[in-house]
């Protein structure tokens, strides 16, 4: 899956700590994220479609 | 908010200083382990036994270092907790075969069963603890290792059986356990970027 955290994030001049303490998760997980490396679960990509008030399909698309 | 949209890299002191510390950290290790087993006639599982003791300890020490310098808020506690799960697993591994030079086998298998419940204390507040990633990490080591050992266990058991291979102990087969957990460990953390 891919996904536009890293811009989303740099639109807003976040950095990945930031990011991960506002989605409640490691440093480190936002950057598999960002990588492609971990997909994330409904429940988290709810919590990043509300912190960047976007929906969901417009954060993550398919392959 | 901060303003650097990268986490910030380390710097080449702190690296250096990563280095140093790495490398005495491995002299203290590798003395201590000399003077340990200097004048032991060891076997094989003892020897893979306090390898993987060390191996633990050694990461359980390095990731003190990270907790000390990088400090998380989130998940928190989550950083010492997995110190707390990698260093007592260690001591453990050595009091079987260390600990009666102090005290008796009975007293040192009651100390190994107080760490055991300390250790699976702490292992259940790490899940609890642990965000999503670290989870599945979690469960994607204990599924690698579990095919992996099941599959060893079957060959070797049918080998044993027909008498091809020699009878091994349960605490070398301890030994072999935690040495294919660690690797399975590896491999699921370097598949998320975790290093």
């Amino acid at each position: 899956m891919n996904n536009r955290l890293k811009v989303l994030r740099a639109e807003r001049n976040w950095s990945q700590a930031d990011l991960a303490e506002q989605l409640g998760v490691s440093r480190q997980t936002v950057n598999a994220l960002e990588t492609g490396r971990y997909d994330p679960s409904l429940p988290l990509a709810f919590r990043i479609a509300r912190v960047f008030a976007q929906p969901i399909e417009s954060i993550f698309t398919e392959d | 908010m901060n303003a650097s949209l990268e986490t910030p890299r380390t710097s080449l002191l702190r690296k250096a200083a990563l280095f140093v510390f790495l490398g005495l950290l491995g002299g203290f290790v590798g003395y201590g382990v000399s003077i340990l087993m200097g004048d032991i006639q060891t076997i094989w599982q003892d020897e893979l036994a306090v390898l993987m003791s060390v191996v633990t300890i050694a990461t359980g020490l390095i990731g003190a270092f990270v907790v000390a310098t990088r400090p998380s808020t989130v998940p928190k506690g989550c950083g010492i907790l997995q110190v707390v799960v990698m260093l007592l697993a260690g001591t453990m591994l050595l009091l079987p075969m260390f600990g009666t030079a102090v005290a008796t086998p009975e007293v040192i298998f009651g100390a190994v069963v107080i760490l055991l419940v300390l250790q699976s204390t702490a292992n259940l507040m790490l899940w609890r603890t642990a965000d999503e990633m670290l989870r599945r990490v979690m469960l994607e080591t204990s599924a690698m290792a579990f095919w992996a050992l099941q599959l060893c266990l079957f060959v070797y058991a049918a080998a044993e059986r027909l008498g091809l291979v020699d009878t091994v102990s349960g605490w070398g087969l301890m030994g072999i356990l935690m040495g294919v957990y660690f690797i399975a460990s590896i491999i699921a953390a370097a598949r998320r970027g975790l290093h």
